[in-house]
């Protein structure tokens, strides 16, 4: 007898009660599955997957001043941390100075605060960075200077900037429509900066990603799975759109390095289909559609970071089982790197507790459960391949929506990709209300009182001072006529069809600030009021 | 009952960009009758400039920074500055406890932490502006 009643995925697709054989009828084995390491890479990128290789955790760590992250980053060196995932304080994010008085408050703030390369050079003193990679979490606007930046410690050091490895994340979506809404600079020209540094580190810099599309943010507006996918595959189909009007690399060259950053939230077998889905996806994109032909092209590298927006501010702990469980369909998703966030996410900034407790999520499933002993344990489910397939049918109807529109550049310059995140958001705050959605602790089961106490980081409140301070020397040691030359270069060059990166490089060595130089942008570009409203 | 509307501005003071918390309550708010202007990221002379310039009577502020005490702080001296004092000050966002009373003899009538019910902000501040009305 069928259920009265109905149920429905995170992202709305009904599901039913059982799944048979009939579900995944017209699957072709060789087509749409096969194996890992093959195309079209349903099961995973690599044919021994975590076999051969363990998923790398990730911490991302950043804070009060370049000093202190410093001694931070020393510290999982020794513990034998080969990757750093710089979180840069909120004004760096945005090309903003500690010493610019709209910084007051958020100086050293959630991330380390980096305004010239003297601070880059402070935040990687005694490392080698020769034998990292280190991934720089900022937006496209910050992304180019702070590139700049670190590839200079390498060139100051005599080392060969053509063997540093590292990410910018660098996501012209993420840069538009997440975090900070004012004196934002135009998509389409944050679309230029972003590929010319793609363009640039393809010639220069091989073993850099200039280019991480990062749907972490955009998913944590509030949108659902679908929508996540949708908005990262149209906006790399945006820069593979982008390239070949410019013409200037062969499109193998220009995608041999992207790599993805996706959210991993609570849907348990909907967020494993995603990264199944996207993997398929994204082989069919840079294949099929873009003629693409080099293998290493066709594979969806993926960094998986828990959902810190299903957290809750009640009971903090529960968050850990949360987080958890987004590891775990993070794992049987497939991915090759992971973050969990930690569990204090919705109190605080993380306590070193808190951290060590978000590596140890990733160590115990890797050495204690035997989830990595086989490929893909959940490929020929009914159940997971019938949703796999749904997912990607109504992912590929949401890209075409996009192409519709004229492709992402023109989706956010409407302001409808703003719109749906507001209209996703309010739809979720109306089902919590409603209780449609159960959050434990929250909206069902709470408790009167907190049951237990969770203890609290807290910035460093002198670190505001300590910048502002540093840069003020800083301006007026160095060589003033040098960093006035190469400012006036930089803005010759953006006016032009040059590439941004010389120009840029040759600024951050004469220490020009990341202010100054997103200044020089924002003086060719102007800036683009947000869509964001009620 | 007369029809005046109760004013409110929402902003977000700094840069730091969680934006979800203060569009969800702009929107409760809207929905419950209050008229209400979304400021978005102000620095706090904008936030006391815009207070001004639409005589509102409430102003709501969202900071998921740990840095709320300074910017709650300036905000308010800027809005004494610019002589909009008696405007009723909301606060939202991840507010510790032990810092309550402070903000509360400050001047700042509401705090409201992630989790609170949106129906439950709207009923407080129905309650607190029945007066003006």
């Amino acid at each position: 007898m069928e259920d009265e009643k109905q149920f429905f995925s995170g992202s709305g697709i009904p599901v039913k009660g059982i799944y048979t054989p009939e579900d995944v009828k017209d699957i072709d084995f060789d087509k749409d599955i096969g194996l890992a390491g093959e195309p079209p890479f349903t099961r995973g990128i690599y044919a021994t997957m975590y076999r051969g290789r363990l998923w790398t955790i990730r911490r991302y760590s950043g804070i009060n001043t370049p000093e202190e992250t410093n001694e931070l980053y020393r510290k999982e060196y020794e513990l034998g941390q080969t990757g750093f995932s710089v979180a840069t304080d909120v004004p760096t994010g945005y090309g903003t100075d500690a010493d610019d008085p709209r910084a007051f408050a958020d100086v050293g703030d959630a991330g380390v605060p980096i305004s010239s390369l003297n601070d880059m050079e402070t935040t990687f003193e005694g490392l080698p960075i020769d034998k990292v990679s280190t991934a720089l979490e900022v937006s496209t606007v910050s992304g180019c200077p702070l590139t700049a930046m670190y590839l200079a410690i390498a060139e100051k050091r005599g080392l060969e900037i053509a063997q540093i490895r590292g990410t910018t994340l660098n996501d012209v979506t993420a840069s538009s429509t997440c975090g900070y809404h004012k004196d934002l600079m135009p998509p389409q020209s944050l679309l230029r900066l972003s590929v010319d540094l793609i363009e640039w580190c393809c010639e220069h810099v091989p073993k850099w990603h200039p280019m991480c599309l990062d749907s972490y943010p955009y998913r944590e507006q509030g949108i659902n799975a679908v929508q996540e996918l949708g908005l990262i595959l149209a906006t790399a189909i945006e820069y593979i759109e982008e390239e070949k009007r410019r013409g200037r690399l062969p499109l193998d060259q220009f995608v041999r390095r992207f790599a993805y950053n996706m959210g991993i939230h609570n849907d348990f077998f909907e967020e494993i289909a995603k990264l199944r889905a996207g993997r398929r996806m994204w082989y069919k994109i840079a294949r099929e559609r873009y003629g693409i032909e080099d293998p290493r092209c066709w594979q969806f590298r993926l960094h998986v970071q828990s959902a810190g927006c299903t957290h809750t501010t009640q009971e903090p702990l529960n968050n850990l089982i949360r987080i958890a469980y987004q590891i775990l369909a993070a794992a049987l998703g497939g991915a090759q790197s992971m973050h969990a966030n930690g569990y204090d996410e919705g109190v605080c900034l993380p306590t070193e507790q808190s951290m060590l407790l978000s590596i140890r999520t990733g160590q115990i499933l890797q050495y204690e459960t035997n989830v990595i002993n086989t490929i893909d344990p959940l490929g020929g489910s009914w159940y997971v391949e019938s949703l796999t397939n749904e997912i990607e049918r109504r992912t590929w109807e949401y890209i075409q929506k996009i192409e519709d529109m004229g492709g992402m550049t023109a989706a956010i310059s409407s302001g409808w990709v703003h719109r749906e995140y507001r209209d996703a958001m309010l739809e979720h705050e109306r089902k919590i209300a409603s209780g449609e959605i159960t959050v434990v602790g929250m909206n069902k089961f709470r408790l009167d009182k907190d049951p237990y106490e969770t203890p609290i980081f807290k910035p460093n409140p002198k670190s505001p001072e300590i910048q502002i301070n540093k840069l003020q020397k800083l301006k007026k040691d160095r060589n003033k006529a040098q960093v006035d030359k190469a400012l006036q270069e930089l803005e010759k060059v953006t006016r032009g069809n040059e590439n941004i990166m010389p120009a840029t490089m040759e600024a951050v060595k004469a220490y020009a600030t990341v202010g100054e130089i997103t200044d020089v942008w924002r003086k060719v570009y102007g800036t683009w009021p947000s869509p964001m409203g009620i | 009952m007369s029809d005046k509307k109760i004013k409110v501005l929402m902003a977000k003071p700094g840069l730091e960009g969680h934006w979800r918390g203060m569009v969800a309550v702009s929107s409760a708010l809207r929905d419950a009758g209050f008229e209400v202007i979304y400021g978005g990221n102000m620095m706090p002379a904008e936030i006391a400039a815009s207070a001004v310039q639409e005589d509102v009577d409430v102003v709501g502020l969202s900071i998921l920074s740990a840095n709320y005490m300074l910017l709650v702080t300036k905000t308010l001296e800027e809005l004494r500055n610019q002589g909009k004092a008696d405007v009723l000050i909301l606060l939202g966002g991840i507010i510790y406890e032990e810092d309550f009373d402070t903000l509360h003899k400050m001047g700042v009538t509401g705090i409201f932490i992630p989790g609170t019910p949106l129906a439950d902000i709207v009923e407080f501040l129905r309650k607190q502006t029945v007066a003006m009305v």
